[in-house]
Order: C-alpha cells, then structure tokens, then sequence
C-alpha cells in the first residue's frame, strides 16, 4: 500500500509499503478514507521529537472503515465507518478505567525512554515515534487499530466525514483543555493558538459555560475563523501586547482560565523569543515557552492553566513565581479522547459541534508532502490538510 | 538520544551542587535500583494458588518476588529482585497480560524504506526501550 513516511527532518515521502495484518487477537485493521494534518506533527518534522526513524509512517487523527477484526475483538464489525482516537487505551488499567486514556499503563509497549526522561511513560500514539510506542501512523491506505473495541467509534450516519475525522483528536483535545479547567459559568476564557485544537477549546468552553472567550494568534485568516466559527473575540499578538489587553479586557482581574494550544513550536516576540530559538536549537532547552509563560503571567490569581500544546522536556524560565504566589492550578495531558468522542460524535449529530471548517485543504494521499509543506508554513490559508488514499 | 544530552546537561546544570553535597553526607553512592516493581490491577489472590499465572511462576524460580496489595485496594504490586533488562521485560508483559489478556505486539507493522543503519538501530532501540535502564 502506499504511505506517508518521515525521512528525516522537515521530509516526508510517499512511499509503498507492506499491508498491515492483525498482531493482536484485540487488532481491528481500518481503510482509511480521511488522515489529517495536526500541530503535533510539526514537532516530528521539525526534529523535536527523539526517537524518529526514516521509514516511520505517520498520522494520527483518521476515519476509516473496519475491514478486519481480531478474534477478541467483540464489538467492532466489518464495514463499519469509525473514527479512532489519536491515542491508544487499553480499556482496562487503572488510568484508563479511571478515563485518563492517555495515562494508559498498557498500550506503549517500549516506555523506557520516557520513563528515562519523564519518570513514567505516556500511552501510545499512532504515528508518533518510537518513544509513544513506534505504531505505523494513518496516513496510508489501512492502519492497524489495537484494542480496537476501545479505541474505534462508529460514527453516527448524519455526521459527514469532513466533521468526524477531527473528533479523533482537535475536537477531543479541545474539549478536554475547557473540561479539564473546570469552567464555571460566568467564566472569562483565554486561548492561545487559533489552530484547530485552540479553536475546538474556544467552542468548548463556551459551551461549558464561559461567558467570554478571548483567542490568541498572529495569522488574520486563523483569527477570523475563530471569531466567524466559535463566537470568540480575538488579539493579534504582533499588534498589541497581549498582557496588557487581557487586563483591559477584563477589568484588571485576568482571565478565570487560560488554555495554552500553542506547544513547543511557539512562536513570538522580542528578545524572549531570541533566546528560546537559540537555546531550543542547540538543545540546551527541548522546548520553546513563550505562550505558555504568558498564560501563567496573564491568568487571574487562583486561576487555572490549562496545557494542551504538546511539550516533551524542559522549558526555561518557567514562572513558579506567578504560578505559587497566585495559587494557579495547571492542569494538562495528552488526550483522553475516548472519554469525550461518543458525546462529541452526539453533539456532531445534533449540530451542536462542527469541525468541519478546519478542514481547509483536502488532497489526494500522493499530495500529502505538499500539504505538510502548506501546513507547516500556513500556506494559503491552511488550517488542516486531510489526505484521502 | 538528543533528549537525553540534554536531560543530563539540564541535571548537570540545575541539581549539580545539591547533589554533590547530598552524596558527601551520605558517603555511600546509591547503587542500581535493586528491585523492579510494576503494579497489576487485580486482587492479590488472582496471583497465588492454583490462579497464579505461569509467566510469575516462571519468575519466582530464578528471581526473588515480592507479592503486595497495594495501599487502598488499588491492585496488587508485583517487585522482582535484582531484574535484569530481560526479566524486566518479562515483568511489564506480565501485567499487560493479566491486565488485557495478551502482550501488544509492535513488530510487523508496515515500515517504509530504512537505512542501513536505521535496519539496525530499529531493534536495538525498540528492546533498549522495552527494557527500560536501570
Ligand atoms: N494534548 C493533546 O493531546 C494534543 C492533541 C493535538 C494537538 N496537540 C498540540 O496542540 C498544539 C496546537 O495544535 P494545532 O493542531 O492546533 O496546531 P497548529 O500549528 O495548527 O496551531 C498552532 C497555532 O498557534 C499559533 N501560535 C504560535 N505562537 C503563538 C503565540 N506566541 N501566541 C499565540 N498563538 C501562537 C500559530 O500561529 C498557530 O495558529 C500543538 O502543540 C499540538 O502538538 C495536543
Ligand atoms: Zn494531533
Ligand atoms: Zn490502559
């Protein structure tokens, strides 16, 4: 079959590759009719990721048709059309029981390395290195789905396929930042990033009950989208400081919760931003924190950041100061999509949740090192790239 | 293993002198972690008697095993001594299976062109990262 491989930094290639086949009695194997683009990649083709190797295939957040299942597999049938969360559970540890899917002690068969770096490891992750488990990614004609009663959704028959493929993963994960951070109603929402996850955040809190929500990007068309498609207000971050406008904006007080939807790509202004460059480049840093420090600075006292942006060691100059003197609580994680997706499939279903606008630029498979390109550099207005095999 | 120079470089920089004066208390180095342990999401009674799978079996011949349930009820810990990056391995498979009923499987999965050394370093890598260092 033919699939989108990582050959080395900022290099993708179609390539053909062997079919995939059931390797455990739990596997579902899924053809795949819509893969797309998302913000944790540019951290792989970037080269921020360790563990990658050319010949990895990637691509996590897909749609397809089961066209096999194992012979444990109970509930999951042939010729249904399902959505797959991004992140792999097994359904039955501690942390995913307790609905921390993305905490899943099981589905990351080779924890060592972030064990090494981090303490524990995280679950796996379809297409996302060898450290998250080293699983071939969707952008291809069929992936392998494990534990796939837990991890594949059928999608209801209204809800169109341009609208499903993000509940894998930009809707779950946006959903999750507003959830997680306990928003009440009355609530004054920040959200750093106008990409899909930060736009899929600002529908959410809203519809968890803020009463305002303030966006935060650079990019006119992004920031445009997120006004026209979620409701919220929106800052350009190059044409006024965005410390100072939130005060304004919100009576001196700061914003009730900030959601960080940037990760360690952040870009900025000024010397700060200098200086993460320089130090994420030779690596005295892993990860640039510029967004993240301003969600700390700019969050009322006993506020609550909210960290979606993926960041996978160490940021510098990171304020404890603000987050101990203002009592802030942070709260962050990789997805617990399965959580979220069956009630999110049923808010698709009643119109209440519509993703589909991120989908800006669909393309043939064969296109997809095109569309990275487009992605990466926020070509043309493009928000996701979705490739169709 | 960029990450890593730098995890010891951040270590390096951050901890460096606390360290030092910790270790010249304490006079004596601490050695390799001497137990490996892992937590299993069942009763202690699913793993002893006629229950107690065979895999663990297996480890109490060679291995000293520690058998607890874990404080609140919440699953039973399982601590092997002086684990190797084998028996390591053999340990996490043990949970994944009394937890899911089978041991995931990455190998054999569709890959696009390697390199020579990439053919090589895949491996290797993946067993270094199953096993975990100690
Ligand atoms: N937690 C999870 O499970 C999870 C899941 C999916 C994505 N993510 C992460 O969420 C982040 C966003 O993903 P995405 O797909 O929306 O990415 P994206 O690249 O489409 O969007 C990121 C946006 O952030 C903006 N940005 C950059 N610097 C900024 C700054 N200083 N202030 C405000 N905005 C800034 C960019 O202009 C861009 O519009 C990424 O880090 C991604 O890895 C996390
Ligand atoms: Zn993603
Ligand atoms: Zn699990």
């Amino acid at each position: 079959m033919k699939a989108l491989c990582w050959t080395g930094v900022n290099e993708v290639a179609v390539e053909e590759v062997p079919d995939p086949r059931i390797l455990n009695r739990q596997d579902v194997i899924v053809r795949v009719t819509a893969s797309s683009t998302c913000g944790s990649d540019l951290h792989l083709l970037d080269g921020y990721v360790p563990t990658m190797m050319a010949g990895d295939v990637i691509g996590h957040e897909f749609l397809g048709e089961v066209v096999e299942t194992g012979p444990d597999v109970r509930d999951r049938r042939v010729g249904e059309r399902v959505v797959v969360c991004s992140i792999i559970g097994c359904g039955r540890c501690r942390n995913c029981r307790a609905e921390m899917w993305s905490l899943c002690d099981n589905s990351n068969p080779d924890p060592g390395f972030l064990e090494t770096l981090n303490g524990h490891a995280t679950a796996g992750i379809f297409g996302y290195s060898h450290a998250m488990g080293g699983f071939a990614g969707s952008h291809a004609e069929y992936v392998r789905v494990p534990y796939g009663d837990v991890n594949a959704f059928p999608v209801p028959e209204g809800v169109a396929d341009a609208n499903a493929v993000f509940a894998s993963d930009a809707v779950p994960t946006g959903w999750m930042g507003a959830d997680i951070a306990g928003i009440r109603p009355g609530d004054v929402v920040a959200v750093w990033g106008c990409g899909g996850v930060g736009q899929m955040a600002a529908r959410a809190a809203f519809l968890l009950g803020a009463e305002r929500v303030i966006a935060i990007d650079r990019l006119p068309e992004r920031l445009e989208m997120t006004a026209r498609h979620t409701g919220a207000e929106t800052l350009d971050y190059e044409e006024v400081d965005v410390l100072d406008a939130l005060k304004e904006m919100t009576g001196g007080r700061g914003p009730d919760v900030c959601v960080e939807a940037v990760g360690m790509e952040g870009h900025g202004t000024g010397a700060q931003y200098a200086y993460d460059r320089v130090k994420q480049a030779v690596r005295l840093q892993t990860d640039r924190g510029l967004p993240l420090r301003q969600a700390i600075h700019a969050c009322r006292k006993g506020g609550t950041v909210s960290v979606l942006g993926v960041y996978l060691g160490f940021v510098d100059k990171f304020p404890m100061g603000a987050v101990m003197n203002k009592g802030l609580t942070l709260r962050s994680g990789q997805q617990h999509g399965q959580r979220y997706i069956p009630m999110l499939l049923e808010r698709m279903a009643a119109g209440e949740v519509d993703a589909s606008h991120l989908l800006t630029h669909p393309m043939a498979l064969e296109d997809a090192p095109r569309g990275y390109e487009m992605f990466k550099n926020k070509e043309d207005g493009c928000v996701r790239a979705v490739f169709t095999p | 293993m960029v990450a890593k120079r730098s995890l010891g470089l951040a270590a390096l920089a951050a901890g460096g002198a606390i360290a030092v004066g910790y270790r010249r208390r304490k006079a004596v180095r601490p050695g390799p972690a001497e137990w490996f342990a892992v937590t299993v999401d069942c009763g202690p009674e699913e793993l002893s008697g006629a229950n107690r799978p065979d895999a663990l079996g297996r480890l109490t011949e060679h291995h000293e095993v520690r058998i607890t349930p874990a404080p609140g009820g919440r699953g039973t810990e399982i601590a092997v001594h002086a684990a190797d990056g084998k028996v390591r391995e053999e340990v996490r498979a043990l949970k994944q299976f009394l937890e899911t009923g089978e041991v995931l499987r990455v190998e054999g999965q569709p890959e696009g062109h390697r390199t020579v050394l990439g053919r090589a370093a895949v491996p290797v890598s993946r067993q270094l990262m199953r096993r975990g260092v100690r």
